[in-house]
């Protein structure tokens, strides 16, 4: 028993230096290699500005196409259409469960959330709104009272639970939060003897504005599915609750991740739940809830459906927008200290991994094929994301600094500098496509707000390659090399707009 | 959103050909590779990397006129030596050969084109004998030996003014500076050493002017101002002097030489003195030593600081007495 115990462990071990160790023998290997073998050295830098060039083409035509969906998806009249299906497709019978995990945000972050919900066009009675508060918070319960009294008579039915600290086996996560109080709507359904295949649980951070039409389209979704209980849905989620009030380094970064979501809804072979998703109560509890000690819930829900589902699960893109805060705080570097931690938070589902191919060992029913394929698209897009902008901005210079007399007397160091150049012009053509869609994404100007923020908002994607070197690689860095060396992290949550408690 | 992932698809497999197919081509670019049709191979080349001062000179290579100007680069050329010509117009062509070799880059990137016709600018308006030009100030001085007058102008030849007299009875000039704060010059030859100031600078501390300095027993070799404007550092056959340039200052002796100085050299900015003194061998025979005198106030202080207790050095800063 012990043997085998030691032998998991030891799995897992291996598992979790893999995405680290990876990137940097990459990096290692390519500095040294700059000085050891510069032809090689930028034969590979070459090879990768033109992967890099190729890739940013590519992406920028699938945002444009996400896009495209998005702008004719988000004002449609969702419910009117979930109101045309059939009378046995379920719509009168189905509810919607919204929990809010709640850890140490303040009202004015929880009262514009609610009240977004409680302005949506969807039959409100059918709403099941869950404030779920952590017990060792001290402003929980006086909170729980005032946004009770404030908001629970606009839905069907409101609940406020208090997760206690300190569970046994539990981290102190989201996720530990979310299924204490998943749990408490089980019993809540249980005793109105609601059936689990009639609710759509969706699990909200805690400053989600959601767009009005976001039930109706879920709803439709669901409905419309085949095998609507083996999916997540997943809305695109926007920084648009104070994206005029954002300094512009927060507010680009935060652009460019929503864009990245986009993206990623295109490539559905690859998609996986972030932030605020949705999926069937059924599947919640038949896959035991959310995972209680890991940071990275978000995705980890997707990977456990995944496992239990034998591979038959996926994630359908919802084109309607959730809004969220964007981080930022009161000067440019705090903002930069938020904006790497809230990074490296979303880093760290690097943790994902070692979890994914542990379960995909235990597993017998997934096709070989699709085991490798998705342990490579995960453990390949944790270790890009660590080395892109290191092989960019930092080694891509070195062989031309380091490579010495008889390497700067080559073709390929004169012809090293000028390809580098190329790859940045095309990065700046296509920088045009995403200042043109992130404009069209915007929140209209609120009163106040000079319209020269406008021009700012254009003017501001000059600061692109700054803000790679900071936020680009660094954070993915650091959680793999915590994750190597089993320094786990602890769930922070982010500070947005100087609202947290 | 089927329709979607099938023109994803298209999309995910034509970027999967373009790179597979464009990485050989771009690699062999960058290595300087180029596809012969002839031989249906890859040959290694080399480029020739032409930058020249002024800008956009035409290029020929072996005669053949390239649409490239520099600064350009010119690839895919087969090893070998080729014949580079640069021409831009009303300037001197420049012409060489130049060694490919496989793989790497030729570097003509230090060609200075000349105007044919410079432009050349007359600056003095008057005769004069000799010149000065202080490159920090933008001033050129002129003095014309004949009328004994010294002349100023800036660089460019605006304000060609007259700006001092020097005195009628100084026959011969061997050589003049001009004193670092720019109010006045010396003039000296082997005897005698002027010390003339220029037009409207009034200085208290020179009641007499000009001032002379005569020099009876040692010929003069070279003099120096120092840093401070007021004292000279005076060479001369027999040794390195300082004196004050005012009437009947006397100079103290700070070396004696041996026999003559084969050169010397005074740094301004430091006040040291650079000077050589031959010397005899036990052999007979003759040779050279080269000496550096620092001259420097500062060094001056330096020196009585370090060599008294700090407590003293401050009571003498405040007007105590040291003992």
């Amino acid at each position: 028993m012990e043997r085998r115990l030691n032998k998991v462990l030891f799995l897992k071990r291996a598992l979790e230096i893999i995405p680290g160790g990876l990137s940097w023998s990459i990096i290692i290997g390519l500095i040294g290699l700059s000085f050891l073998h510069p032809v090689s050295g930028a034969m590979i830098i070459i090879s990768f500005d033109f992967y890099w060039i190729i890739r940013t083409v590519y992406l920028t035509t699938l945002l444009v196409m996400a896009h495209h969906r998005l702008s004719r998806q988000r004002n449609e009249d969702w419910l009117a259409r979930c109101r045309d299906l059939p009378a046995n497709s379920g719509f009168p019978e189905l509810y919607q469960v919204i929990i809010f995990p709640v850890y140490n945000e303040g009202l004015e972050v929880l009262r514009p959330s609610l009240a977004a919900l409680s302005d949506i066009h969807y039959p409100k009675d059918k709403l099941v709104v869950v404030m779920a508060f952590e017990e060792r918070n001290a402003h929980a319960h006086d909170n729980a009272l005032i946004l009770e009294e404030e908001f629970s008579g606009r839905f069907g039915a409101y609940l406020s639970t208090f997760h206690p600290d300190g569970l046994p086996g539990e981290s102190r996560t989201k996720g530990a939060n979310a299924t204490w109080s998943a749990k408490a709507v089980r019993q809540f359904l249980d005793e109105r003897k609601i059936a689990y295949e009639q609710v759509v649980i969706s699990c909200f951070d805690a400053d989600t504005c959601v767009d009005k039409e976001y039930f109706g389209c879920l709803s439709y979704h669901f409905l419309t599915s085949q095998k609507r209980h083996q999916a997540s849905y997943q809305p695109m989620p926007v920084y648009n609750n104070n994206i005029w009030q954002a300094p512009s380094f927060a507010r680009l970064v935060e652009i460019s991740s929503s864009f990245c979501q986009m993206i990623e809804s295109m490539r559905l072979e690859k998609f996986v739940t972030f932030s605020s998703h949705s999926m069937s109560f059924k599947t919640l509890v038949e896959i035991d809830y959310w995972p209680t000690n890991m940071i990275s819930d978000d995705s980890v829900i997707y990977w456990k459906g995944y496992l239990h589902y034998n591979g038959d699960y996926r994630v359908i893109p919802l084109y309607v927008t959730v809004s969220l805060d964007v981080a930022y705080s009161s000067n440019i570097w705090r903002t930069m200290l938020v904006q790497y931690k809230q990074k490296r938070r979303w880093a760290w589902g690097v943790e994902n991994f070692p979890f994914v191919v542990q379960g995909f060992i235990k597993n017998k029913n997934i096709p070989l094929f699709n085991k490798l394929r998705r342990s490579f698209h995960l453990l390949e897009s944790h270790v890009t994301w660590a080395v892109w902008a290191v092989i960019l901005v930092v080694i891509g210079p070195l062989p031309i600094f380091f490579g010495g007399s008889f390497f700067s007397q080559t073709a390929i160091a004169y012809n090293l500098p000028k390809i580098t150049g190329l790859l940045f012009k095309f990065t700046l053509f296509t920088s045009l496509a995403w200042i043109f869609l992130s404009w069209t994404i915007l929140p209209p100007r609120p009163k106040g707000i000079s319209w020269f923020k406008h021009v700012l908002l254009i003017l501001e994607w000059i600061f692109v390659p700054f803000i790679i070197l900071i936020i680009g690689s660094a954070p993915a860095i650091d959680a793999q090399t915590r994750l190597m060396f089993a320094k786990y992290m602890e769930f922070n949550p982010t500070l947005k707009g100087n609202k947290v408690l | 959103m089927y329709g979607f992932q099938k023109i994803r698809s298209c999309l995910f497999y034509l970027s999967l050909f373009l790179f597979f197919a464009g990485l050989p081509f771009i690699l062999s670019f960058a290595l300087g590779y180029k596809f012969n049709a002839h031989s249906l191979k890859f040959v290694k080349t080399g480029l020739i990397f032409i930058k020249t001062q002024p800008a956009a000179a035409k290029i020929y290579i072996n005669g053949k006129l390239f649409s490239e100007k520099s600064p350009a680069s010119i690839h895919e050329l087969l090893p070998g030596t080729y014949k580079v010509a640069l021409e831009l117009a009303n300037h001197y062509p420049w012409k060489a050969e130049v060694e490919v070799e496989a793989g790497k880059t030729s570097r003509v990137d230090k060609v200075i084109l000349f105007p044919v016709r410079p432009n050349l600018q007359q600056l003095n308006q008057e005769k004069f004998s000799s010149f000065r030009i202080d490159v920090e100030k933008k001033i050129i001085y002129y003095l014309d030996q004949e009328k004994k007058v010294v002349y100023r102008s800036n660089l460019d030849a605006n304000n060609f003014e007259d700006i001092a007299s020097l005195p009628d009875k100084f026959a011969q000039i061997d050589g003049w500076e001009i004193s670092p704060d720019k109010r006045k010059l010396f003039i000296f030859n082997q005897y005698q050493i002027n010390i003339s100031f220029f037009d409207n600078q009034v200085d208290y501390e020179y009641p007499v002017s000009p001032v002379f300095l005569e020099y009876r027993q040692n010929k003069i070799i070279d003099v120096f101002w120092h840093s401070d404007s007021y004292h000279l550092v005076v060479l001369t056959d027999k040794n390195v002097q300082v004196v004050e340039s005012r009437q009947g200052a006397l100079p103290i002796n700070l070396v004696e030489l041996n026999r003559g100085t084969p050169g010397a050299f005074y740094d301004v900015k430091e006040d040291v003195l650079y000077f050589g003194d031959r010397q005899r061998s036990a052999d007979g025979s003759f040779y050279n030593n080269l000496y550096k005198l620092e001259l420097s106030a500062n060094l001056y202080l330096l020196e009585r600081l370090i060599a008294q207790p700090f407590g003293q050095a401050k009571s003498a800063q405040n007007g105590e007495a040291v003992e």
